[in-house]
């Protein structure tokens, strides 16, 4: 169960000070699926950013069942699978050396990380290349080790930013169906994505961010009856007010 | 405890699985530095042997003044040959290393037993010139004495009487002092390789890292930055003691094969290279902290790697301090960094004992560096910044 209230986060730049995050508030109960839908640049990232403790709010707060991100960050790094834009996955290690690296950081003795790790290698299909060094891994199975990386501690909240960016189609079906059987388990989900047939998929709720502002949140079928328009895309356009970084 | 292990042993399998940097990174120096030292000594002494031992040929202008001279020059093995038109342009333009002018009125003074000037031509400026400049001097001041000795005799004066005080030396430095002094670049190599020799593996692990984007997540998990750092910085120093020990090892073999040379009779045993292996120790804490601290505070790998010829110029410092004003050993000079350092492989090359107190000082000191360096680093290891790029 992950509460977000009122964020807010700026960056200097040259041109001066840019509000990536400008009150956002949403609550991600457990046992859903999230989804924060927003075209590039609508301050998605900043936002999970701030929810998995590498950014501090400048105001408001998070709460990840019920603790602090700021205040009990160690706690909540315990309950929290993280996986980030980049995957930053290393390419010299095996996948399973890398899922076991995460594990041991995690504090898991030997014998929880193989185990943990056989699940999630039959969970996410990775049988093939689970011994094989990253380097050259295509950008599903990279995705895939990332994911395993973040889910070896069995953490009870799990934020996914753009898990299914660049995958093809078959990979993207079988993830799905994959976060839906972490719903089922009674995790608590939150995917970022600028793809909205994707969030309106997937997610039970779906929240619309544009330059750094909520602007609606429901259902799809909720947001689709309060914008009046039929389908989601045109949904989303009417309630951003504009169509820019729409992808199909 | 366990998260800097598992840092520590995360990184070096990473680095070990990289096969061509791991050799280049080893094996390089250790390959390298003794190829140079040995070279370099071996070229110098050939040179001095050939410029002291070989016929000295001497262009010599108004040789028909000084006939006497001339023939004395040739009993000390300097060939007297024809002078340049402009001797001045001539070493100017370094043709010759030094050319000797006798003048016209040599010969009016040499009869009325005056003091006769020669001049000698030279550039100081040049290093060649210095043996040739030297074996022309020291024959004119043999032709002087012996002259003017027989000179006093036929006037029935003993020539013991010209010379008041007779001063005699002795060379009382140790044999191994003495070759120390050949080493004098020794110690900036060893504290070099301590400083920076695992600098491209400490760059990559944090900064490269960062760039990469792997710190992100690896700083979401709970474990705590300064293990995490420790872990880092744990096995840069891992990296940084082997590759010290092959240079060591390397040193100690190619000193011992070189049988003769400047370099023989270095104190090359065991206990010398387990007390430099000792004295490099902090070194490669301080550089390796240093480092990390530089690392985590830039934006890239390469703006990290803009620092590294500032740093190499670091060690150098005391070595010239040292020798534009030579100082004596003293106690606080184990508490400066890099200086300290060059004292204590000296000291040991030289064969002398480092007393309980100076090791002291010098672990303290160097120790505490390391620490404080470590703690800076630590704090930029919190920065909001740190983890996210891009």
């Amino acid at each position: 169960m992950i509460q977000v209230e009122n964020l807010h986060k700026t960056f200097k730049a040259r041109t001066g000070l840019v509000r990536a995050v400008d009150g956002v508030s949403f609550e991600a109960p457990d046992g859903r699926i999230t989804g924060l839908l927003g075209p590039n640049g609508a301050g998605k990232t900043t936002t999970l950013r701030m929810l998995y403790t590498l950014m501090r709010p400048e105001q408001g707060r998070v709460l990840v069942d019920g603790h602090d991100v700021v205040s009990d960050a160690g706690r909540v790094r315990r309950s929290l699978g993280v996986l980030p834009d980049a995957r930053g996955v290393y390419k010299r290690l095996t996948a399973r050396e890398n899922i076991a690296y995460f594990g041991r950081l995690h504090g898991l003795d030997e014998a929880t990380v193989e185990q943990r790790t056989a699940q999630l290698v039959e969970a996410l299909q990775m049988e093939d290349f689970i011994d094989r060094q990253t380097e050259g891994f295509s950008q599903g199975q990279r995705t895939k080790t990332a994911i395993a990386r973040a889910l070896v501690h069995d953490p009870s909240n799990v934020i996914l930013d753009e898990p299914t960016n660049g995958l093809d189609v078959m990979t993207t079906r079988g993830l799905r169906e994959f976060l839906k059987t972490l719903k089922a388990q009674g995790r608590c989900v939150i995917l970022s994505s600028h793809i909205m047939q994707e969030v309106g998929l997937l997610c039970d709720h779906i929240v619309i961010i544009a330059k750094g502002k909520v602007m609606a949140q429901g259902s799809a079928e909720q947001l689709r009856r309060t914008s009046g328009e039929d389908n989601l895309e045109d949904a989303f356009v009417r309630l951003i007010g504009s169509d820019e970084g729409l992808a199909a | 405890m366990k998260t800097v292990w598992t840092v520590m042993r995360k990184e070096l399998l990473d680095f070990f699985r990289d096969r061509r940097t791991m050799m280049l990174g080893l094996l390089m120096a250790p390959l390298l530095f003794p190829a140079l030292i040995l070279g370099m000594g071996a070229m110098a002494e050939s040179r001095a042997r050939t410029q002291l031992e070989s016929t000295l040929e001497v262009p010599v202008s108004g040789a028909e003044r000084a006939p006497n001279l001339v023939a004395y020059l040739e009993t000390r093995n300097i060939e007297v040959i024809d002078p340049p038109e402009d001797p001045h342009t001539a070493i100017r333009e370094q043709r010759y290393d030094v050319i000797l002018d006798i003048p016209v009125d040599y010969p009016e003074s040499w009869r009325q037993s005056r003091p006769a000037l020669v001049e000698v031509l030279y550039d100081s400026s040049r290093q060649d010139s210095r043996i040739p400049v030297r074996r022309v001097e020291s024959a004119l001041r043999a032709y002087s004495r012996q002259v003017s000795a027989m000179r006093l005799v036929v006037r029935g004066v003993d020539p013991a009487l010209g010379q008041a005080v007779v001063s005699g030396r002795r060379d009382l430095s140790t044999p191994e002092a003495r070759r120390g002094m050949a080493l004098s670049f020794l110690p900036y190599l060893l504290i070099l390789s301590a400083f920076l020799g695992g600098a491209y593996l400490v760059i990559d692990i944090t900064a490269g890292e960062r760039e990469r984007q792997s710190l992100e997540p690896l700083l979401a998990t709970p474990s705590a930055r300064e293990a995490i750092m420790s872990g880092k910085i744990a096995a840069a120093c891992v990296f940084g003691m082997l590759s010290l020990l092959l240079i060591l090892l390397s040193f100690k073999l190619s000193f011992q094969f070189a049988g003769s040379g400047p370099f023989r009779g270095v104190d090359v045993s065991f206990a010398a290279m387990a007390k430099l292996l000792a004295i490099l120790a902090p070194m490669v804490l301080i550089g390796t902290t240093l480092l990390t601290l530089i690392s985590a505070s830039v934006k890239s790998v390469k703006e990290a790697q803009s620092y590294m010829s500032v740093l190499m110029l670091l060690p150098i410092i005391p070595t010239v301090i040292l020798l534009i004003s030579p100082v004596k050993n003293q106690l606080w000079m184990f508490a400066v960094p890099f200086l300290a350092q060059n004292q204590a492989i000296l000291m040991v090359l030289r064969a002398e004992t480092v007393e309980p107190l100076e090791w002291l000082v010098y672990l303290g000191a160097g120790l505490g560096l390391g620490l404080l360096l470590w703690l800076i680093a630590a704090r930029l290891y919190h920065r909001e910044k740190l983890a996210i790029s891009g």
